[in-house]
């Protein structure tokens, strides 16, 4: 039974969510924010903003299929009714991510093949594990690599976006809070379900241990794709405009060359995996580094 | 189990002897409006936790109390549904730790 949901309900959801931190907002930024003229007038930056924001809807396309997906293999009511709540956010966030595209000058016509040109193959991959897991309707480990791999991934990437673009962009910055928010219940859940799941399920610990260890290789490879390949970095540089000096778990990431940041995110999402598949009774297994 | 904190002592002496918060609303909008006051954010460097304060190790939003907490103190994080039960580490500060 999952007794820490007795308290959760719809109308606990709609009082925190849509009538919470999503009041007055518009696609998850305030009315009338706008993306920085730099997004637009340099093509470098323009480029990278995309790509990063491509690799967002991917994720949030998966984690939509894979909450959704869970609703049914889930083994009881109230499991059911918080599902069906994260299938709203996640489907929220696939719309929010698709208008920051939108605003940013890709043309709905065009939307398909612009996810399909610059969605990172490794990051499909990682979706791909989770995917087959959620059409075995596998509960359990469908809620550890949904609600504690890729939630737990998604929780530190919005967090370090979120930090580097607080004081540059306010529109991003704000529609990232949104999504931070309701990451919040999405690991609360996974956590808290799997707790006690897994104690009456341990015949179920190797199959999802080798499942974290495959789905950490492939958002490894993910980061290394997208750090190593940026050069926004550089280009900020060129033409002499300052990168935010954001805090992120105690490291200054306007220093930091964009080596440094993939190992900095990488280190943190790992340990957190760590504590998390620690706390609930799974065993964290070492990924291997691409 | 809404109340942020419940509590095992049964001491009238220990209760009496717990310092008392009076708690504002810190701008936290990711619960029900009556209990937004009952948490905040926390804000990375430079911040430190009061003697009514403990950080939820799940979502690690900082979960606040109307008095001291102790050993033993059982709160609930409404942001991520939570239960916790406040220990004391080694080093002697106090951190929640969730009860399946």
């Amino acid at each position: 039974m999952a007794d820490f949901l007795s308290a959760y309900s719809i109308q606990r959801w709609l009082e925190s969510c849509p009538q919470g931190y999503l009041v007055n907002t518009e696609y998850g930024h305030e009315t009338g924010e706008e993306e920085p003229e730099l997004l637009y007038s340099n093509e470098v930056i323009h480029e990278d903003a995309i790509r990063t924001t491509v690799q967002l809807v991917v994720g949030e396309r998966c984690a939509l299929a894979a909450s959704s997906g869970l609703i049914n293999a889930a083994p009881d009511e109230a499991s059911k009714r918080f599902l069906a709540t994260q299938t709203l956010d996640e489907a929220r966030h696939v719309e929010v991510f698709t208008q920051r595209l939108y605003d940013l000058g890709v043309r709905k016509d065009e939307l398909t093949d612009v996810i399909n040109r610059y969605a990172n193959p490794n990051l499909v991959k990682f979706a791909e594990i989770l995917l087959e897991k959620v059409d075995k309707k596998d509960f359990i480990a469908g809620v550890v690599g949904q609600n504690i791999v890729l939630e737990g991934l998604a929780f530190s990437v919005f967090e370090m976006m979120h930090a580097m673009n607080a004081d540059m962009n306010a529109k991003f910055a704000h529609t990232l809070s949104g999504t931070i928010a309701d990451e919040r219940r999405h690991v609360g859940f996974g956590e808290n379900r799997i707790g006690s799941l897994i104690k009456t399920h341990p015949e179920k610990k190797s199959e999802v241990e080798r499942m974290q260890k495959d789905m950490s290789y492939f958002m490894l490879a993910t980061f290394a794709d997208g750090f190593r390949n940026n050069e926004t970095a550089a280009e900020l540089d060129r033409i002499g405009e300052g990168r935010a000096h954001a805090d992120f778990h105690g490291k200054d990431l306007g220093v930091m060359s964009p080596e440094e940041m993939e190992g900095l995110l990488a280190d943190t999402v790992l340990k957190e995996f760590k504590v998390r598949l620690e706390r609930v009774g799974i065993e964290y297994q070492t990924p291997s580094r691409p | 189990m809404t109340k942020p904190v419940q509590s095992d002592t049964t001491s009238t002496e220990d209760e009496r002897a717990r310092q008392r918060f009076i708690l504002e609303d810190t701008g936290f909008d990711e619960v029900p409006k009556k209990y937004r006051k009952f948490y905040r954010k926390w804000k990375a460097t430079g911040d430190a936790l009061a003697p009514n304060e403990v950080i939820c190790p799940v979502c690690k939003v900082v979960i606040r109390s109307s008095r001291e907490l102790r050993p033993g103190d059982r709160v609930y994080c409404m942001p991520c549904m939570s239960r916790l039960i406040v220990v004391r580490t080694d080093a002697g500060t106090l951190e929640a730790h969730v009860a399946y």
